[in-house]
């Protein structure tokens, strides 16, 4: 067996020195968004919930195609809810492009912030087609704030949709830990995607 | 591999401010994203703007709006200014308690040495009956310096305690 | 042994920036790991208005809506069967001034019929400007492995870039 005698002046040889502890590599920037889940419709219910939402974030985003079973008629409005908060005390603004005309509105004291219009039906005219958008909600773990949610969404058909950019306002300070997305008839296809992202802060 | 979506800084207010300043960004990004919530002290309804400067400069800054107030859309404009405001109307000190407004301002290229295309989309809420504005704008910079900071003014008054503000740099490869 | 957390959920796929002007910009090879797609647009044109289309299909497969505002007034419209989407609504390009446009793309790697949502950012200081949003449908269910960026005249000039994100 060798014997290799370790010197001082050895072990120095040829090894590199920096004067950082980042020893000559680019910093590490941590991901800044993130997706917490995804839920899909199942076919047997009009109703998405996002539950036990972690806390670590600072901004939440929803992501969402969907269509909904009922066969009349053309589109519904998506409905949502947060920490279960089922009393008519949320108000909702929108502003939208029917494709003829430009629009603005609202819903006021509703049991729930209401997205117009944002859900195709399965309606045979408009096969295979979905409504989609993105939610943002800012601070969703503030205890001094209520709640704004701002989102942007659109169907479009060849020959029918509509492009709307709304707000609500989840009228509490409470943190945010559940979500809830439902269909205002019918239920959410299997087809349909709900993703839920944190943005970190 | 680099993370494409990165957090660069972040303020939120722990007292009344009438403005933020992000400094010395970053140039190891493409794109830059705003996020923030904002609510003024200034008395009225949905009067809170926040006033974007890069640079600190005071000139080159236009923007086509389009806005909703709750009833009507509309659409306008506005030339040659001093600064660009993202929102028709945030909260201010009228509003119900405890409202904010939320923005997100999209910069793409950055760094480019030619003028610069933005856009943002904003919305206030009172949780009252009373209108709020959702306003989308189209936003120029005609400025061919690289943007190394940010600074974000109420338009009148202060912005109040918990008005946060959140910068983020995104990268293209 | 140091585990670093999983990357963004934004991941930069491709991106190019023009070192001369060019009619077309195409992604192509778009793998199918992701969920969503977006592509972010910008930099000055000599003329015309872009488009988007999907696959290279250049048949009449096309739609959307829009909600625009152009400085004077709000409004709406929407064309069907087209064999493209529109990135732009009646604004034109600006000498020296850029413009802005996003495209998100739902479940392109899907079996569903492809929509998305644009925003069109053009300003120009107080000329032939735009704000606009935009639902697009692709009426295909093969997945999207090719986006092409286009004109209908002139081009995007050098310095355009455009990048594509996958979004998980």
């Amino acid at each position: 067996m060798a014997v290799t005698k370790l010197s001082n002046s050895g072990i120095k040889t040829g090894v590199l020195k920096y004067d950082s502890m980042l020893a000559g590599n680019a910093p590490f920037d941590p991901a800044a968004t993130w997706l917490i889940q995804r839920v899909n419709g199942t076919g047997s219910s009009g109703v998405i919930t996002f539950s036990n939402i972690p806390q670590t974030y600072q901004h939440l985003q929803i992501r969402f195609i969907a269509k909904n079973s009922t066969t009349t008629s053309v589109a519904d409005h998506l409905y949502l809810q947060a920490n279960g908060l089922t009393t008519s005390t949320y108000y909702s603004h929108f502003m939208y492009g029917s494709g003829t005309a430009a629009f603005a509105g609202n819903f006021m004291t509703q049991p729930q912030v209401t997205i117009r219009d944002a859900i195709y039906r399965s309606n045979a005219t408009y096969p295979n087609m979905f409504g989609v958008g993105i939610i943002d909600i800012h601070d969703y773990t503030n205890t001094s704030k209520l709640k704004t949610v701002r989102a942007f969404t659109g169907r479009d058909g060849n020959g029918d949709g509509v492009v709307t950019l709304s707000s609500g306002v989840y009228p509490a300070t409470s943190a945010i830990t559940s979500l809830t997305l439902s269909s205002a008839t019918g239920n959410f296809t299997t087809t349909t995607s709900f993703a839920l992202y944190g943005f970190k802060g | 591999m680099a993370n494409t979506y990165v957090l660069i800084a972040s303020n939120t207010l722990s007292s009344s401010a009438a403005s933020v300043t992000f400094s010395s960004i970053p140039s190891t990004y493409t794109d830059l994203v705003l996020r923030y919530s904002i609510r003024t002290d200034f008395a009225g309804l949905n009067i809170a703007q926040a006033r974007v400067t890069f640079n600190g400069t005071t000139s080159g800054y236009s923007r086509t709006i389009l806005n909703g107030d709750g009833a009507a859309a509309s659409s306008g404009r506005a030339t040659s200014q001093a600064n660009f405001e993202p929102e028709e109307g945030s909260p201010s000190a009228s509003n119900t308690a405890n409202t904010f407004g939320t923005t997100e301002i999209y910069i793409p290229n950055y760094l480019v040495s030619a003028n610069k295309a933005y856009g943002s989309f904003a919305v206030g809420e009172n949780n009252t009956t009373t209108p709020v504005y959702l306003s989308a704008r189209a936003a120029l910079w005609q400025n061919t310096s690289a943007i190394t900071s940010i600074t974000l003014t109420a338009n009148t008054g202060n912005f109040v305690s918990g008005c946060a503000f959140f910068l983020y740099g995104i990268k293209k490869n | 042994m140091i585990v670093l957390p999983d990357t963004s959920t934004e991941v930069a796929i491709a991106t190019t920036t023009l070192s001369s002007a060019a009619s077309t910009i195409t992604f192509s090879s778009i793998p199918s790991t992701y969920t969503d797609l977006r592509i972010v647009l910008t930099g000055t044109s000599s003329s015309g208005s872009p488009f988007i289309r999907f696959n290279s299909d250049t048949g009449t497969n096309y739609s959307y809506t829009v909600l625009r505002g152009d400085g004077t007034s709000a409004s709406s419209s929407r064309e069907s069967t087209l064999d493209k989407i529109w990135l732009s609504f009646g604004a034109g390009p600006s000498a020296g001034n850029p413009d802005f446009f996003t495209v998100d793309v739902f479940s392109y790697a899907g079996s569903t019929n492809k929509t998305c949502l644009t925003t069109s950012s053009m300003n120009h200081n107080g000329t032939d400007e735009e704000v606009a949003r935009n639902v697009g449908l692709w009426r295909s269910t093969s997945a999207i492995t090719t986006i092409t960026l286009s004109r209908n005249v002139g081009n995007f000039n050098t310095g355009t870039t455009a990048t594509l994100y996958g979004i998980l």
